[in-house]
């Protein structure tokens, strides 16, 4: 669609550069100029500096942690998510509305008391926790990290996934079973290729959510260095430390990781649902 | 019946297909009943498809025709009431089980598949050898002339090429019995006349049973060999598109398809009385006892009038009339005509009823009656001419209007 200005009278549109001038002047100061500001101070001391507070090897260990509980984490919640929303798009039992607003609730939680719940149920002293031997303790371990990861981002992927399921036609799995095919086969064949663009999505929203996550991690992660700190974890730590060249590294890395997994989800919903139209 | 499904490559598909059975019995529907939740949908159906044939059912929407196919496909289980397809009770199969080929109203093609991949998916989840399938897909893909497209996606495709790839598609694993979901429903009215021939030539070279559904019944009538015209749920009459149209069993039937005109009457002494005027019908009041009310019923195509009570050879007089409009409807000449009738002493109930491609009625003494065009230009009537007219055929059925009102 072209958009075209509204023009009260022929000429110079003097709405025009105003607007768009007091919308950039509004987005300055409390977006971009914070975000500009990492990447300045960043490469101020030359490459060099800023080479070697990525290699060191606590930040080289934190950017790894962190994608890998993150990864573990998108795994499970797009492969939970698309069997709830298969299991809660495809049948009716009671009770379903109330299962589809508990699974959408981490959103409304605060990270923090999400950790502290975590902590709750498997510290040593927690409902779950007690009954686990000092080798078994989950909490202050990656696996803590997972949990909380999990906690949440748990409604990302369900949330984009449900509402495809809801709009596909049944038709199509209806011609698929009248040709012969299994259930199985149904959805391998059918339905998940329809959902391709959804599933893409799903994971990349909540990976992103995951590498980010603060509040929940530092409580049930325990903070330690090289051992379960996380990127952003790492980032607070070498501020307090006042090491503010490794903090800006890692916050670079993942300023830019975040800018290109949004860039994908931005132009390439296109290309990832394009049969949709049909 | 495993045969069914198994899939025989050295044979001639198109000559040998289906297999060929002594019974001819192809589809049969036994005494189908369904209700969803407090309505009832379908009321004690039934009725055959023979070897080959193309049965169409036609009915108004919300008459249960959509939900009889499910049924037959296995979407849909029927609350009592058997599915038998060729001698075998398929009414406790799913769906996948029972080799049924359906033609959904928007196709329900792959949307991440091509055409080609679209076509080999029945063989492909059959886990058929690769030769086979390519076999298959090329014959085909030949057979809906669509070679050209066959790498293509379908929303590359027109409606009507969608269309072919979902009859290919089904015909790929040899169904036994194709079924229609108002195949022509998603198409403009051009592109509609011209796919129906050539699904009909299609369907004459493959001769695989087919069942369609429409609301169309010009489409019903070119495409079906018979025609089951379903009214609310039950079963109106079961006939070729002949019977149906020129033999109407029912009133419904006579102004579903076409337009009829209506007449109540009295069957009486080897008439049809109708106020004070007397159309002979022996043969056709036969059924009925003296004093029965009878509704009659002619098509606009079948009354002749005349201005010099001359009328045809074979034409019976019903009564005489004034012409009361003149309209050209392009191919042919359409006159309304109110008749010369009067009520008998006692009659109470309104004499006439004249429909015109229902549900609207309306009462009075006018009947529409149409002419070819030659004829029309050879024999010019004006408004307030008087006219014998007559009927070349006509119907007579009992008038069940007082007891249902449909």
């Amino acid at each position: 669609m072209k958009i075209t200005g509204i023009k009260h009278v022929s000429g110079f549109d003097v709405a025009r550069p105003v607007s768009i001038g007091m919308m950039l002047g509004i987005m300055l100061p409390l977006v971009l100029l914070p975000l500009l500001s990492i990447f300045v101070y960043g490469f101020g001391k030359g490459p060099g500096a800023f080479v070697s507070s990525l290699v060191a090897p606590e930040a080289v260990f934190a950017l790894k942690l962190s994608m890998a509980t993150s990864f573990w984490a998108t795994v499970f919640n797009v492969v939970f998510g698309l069997f709830a929303a298969y299991v809660l798009s495809r049948y009716d039992f009671w009770g379903r509305n109330a299962v589809i607003v508990t699974i959408s609730l981490p959103t409304a939680i605060p990270t923090a008391v999400a950790g502290f719940a975590l902590l709750l149920l498997w510290g040593r002293y927690g409902m779950i926790g007690k009954y686990l031997s000092e080798r078994q303790q989950i909490m202050f371990t990656p696996y803590a990290i997972i949990l909380a990861n999990i906690f949440v981002t748990f409604p990302l992927a369900f949330g984009v996934i449900k509402p495809v399921f809801d709009t596909m036609s049944r038709s199509l799995e209806e011609a698929s079973a009248t040709i012969g095919a299994t259930r199985w086969q149904t959805f391998w064949h059918v339905t998940l290729p329809s959902l391709r663009g959804a599933i893409v999505s799903g994971a990349l929203l909540t990976f992103a959510r995951a590498v980010g996550e603060f509040g929940s991690t530092i409580l049930v992660s325990g903070n330690l260095a090289g051992r379960t700190q996380t990127a952003p974890l790492y980032i607070f730590a070498k501020f307090n430390e006042g090491q503010i060249e490794a903090a800006n590294a890692i916050a670079i890395v993942l300023a830019l990781l975040s800018f290109v997994i949004f860039s994908v989800l931005f132009f390439a919903r296109d290309w990832l649902e394009f049969a949709q139209e049909a | 019946m495993k045969a069914q499904m198994a899939i025989a490559p050295d044979r001639d598909p198109h000559v040998s297909w289906p297999p060929d059975r002594s019974s001819g019995v192809a589809a049969s529907v036994r005494g189908i009943s369904k209700r969803f939740k407090k309505s009832r949908v379908l009321e004690d159906i039934s009725f055959d498809v023979a070897e080959g044939e193309s049965l169409v059912l036609l009915g108004a929407s919300g008459s249960g025709k959509t939900t009889i196919l499910r049924i037959i496909a296995g979407l849909e289980q029927p609350d009592s009431g058997r599915v038998i397809l060729h001698g075998k009770d398929v009414t406790d199969l799913p769906a996948r089980e029972r080799g049924v080929g359906v033609i959904f109203q928007a196709y329900a093609l792959f949307p991440r598949m091509t055409v080609e991949k679209n076509i080999a998916y029945g063989l492909r989840i059959r886990h058929r050898p690769r030769k086979e399938k390519r076999e298959t897909v090329d014959r085909l893909i030949k057979l809906v002339q669509l070679e050209q497209h066959r790498k293509k996606y379908p929303w590359q495709l027109s409606g009507g090429q969608q269309q072919r790839v979902a009859i290919a598609r089904t015909l790929a694993y040899k169904p036994q019995v194709l079924l229609f979901d108002e195949p022509f429903g998603a198409l403009d009215a051009q592109t509609r006349v011209h796919l129906r021939r050539e699904i009909r030539a299609l369907l004459r070279q493959v001769r695989v049973p087919s069942i369609f559904i429409t609301h169309d019944q010009e489409e019903a009538l070119e495409l079906g060999d018979r025609i089951a015209v379903l009214n609310d749920g039950h079963l109106e009459q079961v006939g070729t598109p002949d019977e149906v149209y020129n033999h109407p069993a029912t009133e419904y039937v006579a102004t579903f398809l076409g337009a009829a005109n209506l007449l109540l009457g009295v069957a009486a002494r080897g008439a049809v009385e109708i106020g004070t005027a007397r159309l002979p019908a022996e043969k056709e009041t036969r059924r009925f006892r003296d004093g029965q009310s009878v509704k009659l019923v002619f098509r606009p195509e079948d009354v002749r009038i005349s201005q010099d009570a001359n009328l045809p050879e074979g034409c019976r007089r019903l009564t005489n009339g004034v012409i009361e409009e003149v309209n050209f409807v392009g191919a042919y000449e359409r006159l309304t005509v109110r008749l010369d009738l009067t009520h008998r002493k006692g009659d109470t109930d309104a004499l006439y009823q004249v429909t015109i491609n229902t549900p609207e009625k309306m009462t009075g003494v006018p009947i529409i009656v149409t002419r070819p065009k030659p004829e029309a230009n050879a024999l010019r009537f004006k408004i307030g001419d008087r006219v014998a007219i007559g009927l070349t055929s006509f119907s007579v059925l009992p008038n069940y209007t007082l007891a249902r009102q449909r």
